[in-house]
């Protein structure tokens, strides 16, 4: 078209312009919420619905409230595996070759005096199997069988000392950077009746890639505070001085401490 | 159709707490959607029941590789459309990369699970409460039962559309809104907004903890992500609806009537109509814009409209030039507004 029409290239310069405008206006839109996004102050004030939540559900749940738990029939073909590689050192892959027979459980920290459990002696203790769905923040869920001891036991075993408020997961898987995995819970969570330290998944000793030899079941929050590949329980009465100071590997990095939305 | 030498007056047609409280919707709603769709995107998949078996989505958006070429594409129920440039992949600085909603759709622009989930818990608290404060003091004032859809509104619904249509010369509207508004607004709140905070609450493990049915009444958790999902364009379609009548029906009336509280009705009330009081007459408003005592039986009058007093007198000067005359100047220039886009 040699000639083209004054009234379309009209109409064709009002639509760019339009659509430059917009643009425009989106890109602005787009660099003040990416720069509210990393602001500290927005951070914090966004942050105080997090604390919110977490009162408001905890009154809505009470303590012993149970977490649904489903059937056999229920149970995913495949439990997804999640997060950071198994740990690559020589000490893990030799001992999960040899079914952890040298790993042990340290619990120490604001405890009467520090005590180390091997696998065989936590498999001792009386156990509690469920099944139930596990929500991956990433929006997946998956429901598996897991058998373990409960954390109760444990906290009983150890005596906290007065103070005592948090307890701390050490694990033994990290990432690219050399850091490694770790979480936390109150006493409150810790001592519910479904939180457990798992050492079977669907009636089978737990694969390495779900978290062998142990990890934890926290099944009123979201995966990633469901520590894998746990070393040590620590009692601790605040989490500002443990790792990045925000009480869990994905906390340091924006993530909620308080997960259970 | 009014007569032409005498304007319809101003009403008084929302309240401060409506007023306030449809913008911060409108600011919730933007943020809402905008950070739930960042959200989604870090696992752009949906499914029913309670879980997620990797090939059992019924929707999924994504990206592959065709001849060394990344095409976006969105796949529902098994059949793929293609959607390069749109979703599922967007072109970046370097190269193009896998991501469901580009990044002018969603908040924050980079990609940050962390980030948006705290916009959008924050910002789901603000529309929960806000909603609330509007439902609670909009119930007490009397003004829902106004938009509220009833059977006998349900029989006027295609007269309604036969008037939008212009197949009908006479529209069915015998009150402040008329049945297709009363039926859109009616089912945005009694089925729209309690479904999305359901859905938006039924996939909080700690919840599921203190109510157990909650999950299971959308049919399991994935469930009831994937129905968060879908109302979110329930609201689209809602929000698209709106904006497009307010620009249709008078724009800059619209616009004051949500800022200021002042409506210009355009449609003449039935005369069988119960709800004439929000008119004021010019009479009321002029003696109340005049100097000196009030008249009791102008108070009386005022009283008796539900209005205000203090209100009235706000409105008062506006009402009062258009008793001459003077007020039509204004609706030519709206009426010229909306017939300029096209020239």
């Amino acid at each position: 078209m040699s000639n083209p029409d004054p009234e379309l290239t009209r109409r064709k310069l009002m639509l760019g312009t339009l659509q430059g405008a917009a643009a425009v206006a989106l890109s602005g839109c787009e660099k003040v919420l990416d720069s509210l996004s990393q602001s500290e102050t927005m951070h914090s004030i966004l942050e105080s619905a997090e604390h919110v939540n977490r009162r408001v559900h905890r009154l809505l749940s009470g303590r012993y409230k149970l977490a649904q738990e489903f059937t056999e029939q229920d149970i995913s073909p495949t439990f997804r595996a999640n997060g950071n590689p198994p740990p690559v050192t020589n000490e893990y892959v030799e001992d999960a070759a040899k079914q952890f027979i040298n790993w042990r459980l340290e619990i120490s920290g604001l405890v009467q005096q520090p005590i180390f459990f091997s696998l065989a002696e936590l498999k001792s203790m009386p156990a509690r199997t469920q099944i139930t769905r596990h929500d991956c923040v990433e929006g997946w869920s998956a429901i598996g069988k897991w058998k373990g001891v409960r954390l109760e036991e444990l906290v009983d075993r150890a005596r906290p000392r007065p103070g005592a408020k948090y307890i701390v997961f050490h694990c033994m898987d990290a990432d690219g950077d050399g850091k490694h995995y770790y979480e936390s819970i109150d006493l409150i969570d810790a001592i519910h009746p479904q939180t457990i330290l798992a050492y079977e998944l669907n009636d089978r000793a737990l694969p390495v890639e779900n978290g062998a030899p142990l990890r934890l079941r926290v099944e009123n929050q979201l995966g990633y505070k469901h520590a894998k590949y746990i070393r040590a329980i620590e009692f601790v009465a605040a989490l500002e001085t443990i790792g990045g100071g925000k009480g869990s590997y994905w906390a340091d990095q924006g993530y909620e401490w308080y997960a259970g939305i | 159709m009014k007569a032409a030498h005498e304007p319809a007056p101003l009403v008084y047609r929302h309240n401060r707490v409506t007023r306030l409280s449809h913008w911060l919707n409108a600011l919730a709603l933007l943020i809402l959607f905008m950070s739930g769709l960042q959200i989604f995107n870090a696992h752009p998949h949906l499914y029913w029941g309670n879980t997620s078996q990797p090939d059992a989505a019924f929707l999924s958006i994504g990206a592959a590789n065709e001849d060394g070429e990344q095409r976006g594409y969105l796949q529902l129920y098994g059949r793929q459309i293609d959607t390069t440039g749109y979703l599922g992949v967007q072109q970046g600085a370097l190269a193009p990369s896998a991501r469901a909603f580009p990044s002018w759709l969603t908040i924050p622009g980079y990609y940050s699970l962390a980030a948006a989930r705290r916009w959008h818990f924050f910002f789901g608290w603000l529309f929960a409460l806000n909603g609330l404060l509007y439902v609670v003091f909009n119930l007490a004032v009397g003004h829902l039962r106004k938009f509220f859809f009833t059977f006998e509104d349900a029989r006027t619904v295609p007269a309604m559309i036969g008037y939008y249509l212009h197949l009908r010369k006479e529209s069915p509207q015998n009150g402040e809104y008329n049945p297709l508004q009363k039926m859109a607004y009616t089912s945005v709140f009694v089925l729209l907004t309690p479904l999305v905070l359901l859905s938006g609450l039924a996939m909080s493990p700690q919840l599921n903890v203190a109510f157990n049915w909650l999950p299971a009444m959308f049919g399991g958790r994935q469930s009831a992500r994937a129905i968060h999902f879908i109302l979110t364009f329930g609201f689209l379609f809602f929000v698209f609806a709106h904006v497009f009548m307010v620009l249709t029906q008078g724009f800059f009336n619209n616009m004051r009537s949500m800022t200021t509280g002042w409506y210009r009705e355009k449609l003449p009330l039935r005369q069988e109509a119960p709800s004439a009081p929000r008119e004021i007459r010019p009479d009321i408003a002029r003696a109340l814009n005049s100097e000196g005592p009030r008249p009791k039986e102008i108070i009386d009058l005022v009283s008796i409209a539900d209005i205000p007093v203090d209100l009235v007198r706000e409105g008062a000067t506006e009402v009062l030039p258009e008793a001459d005359g003077a007020g039509s100047t204004l609706t030519e220039q709206e009426g010229k507004k909306d017939v300029e886009p096209g020239s």
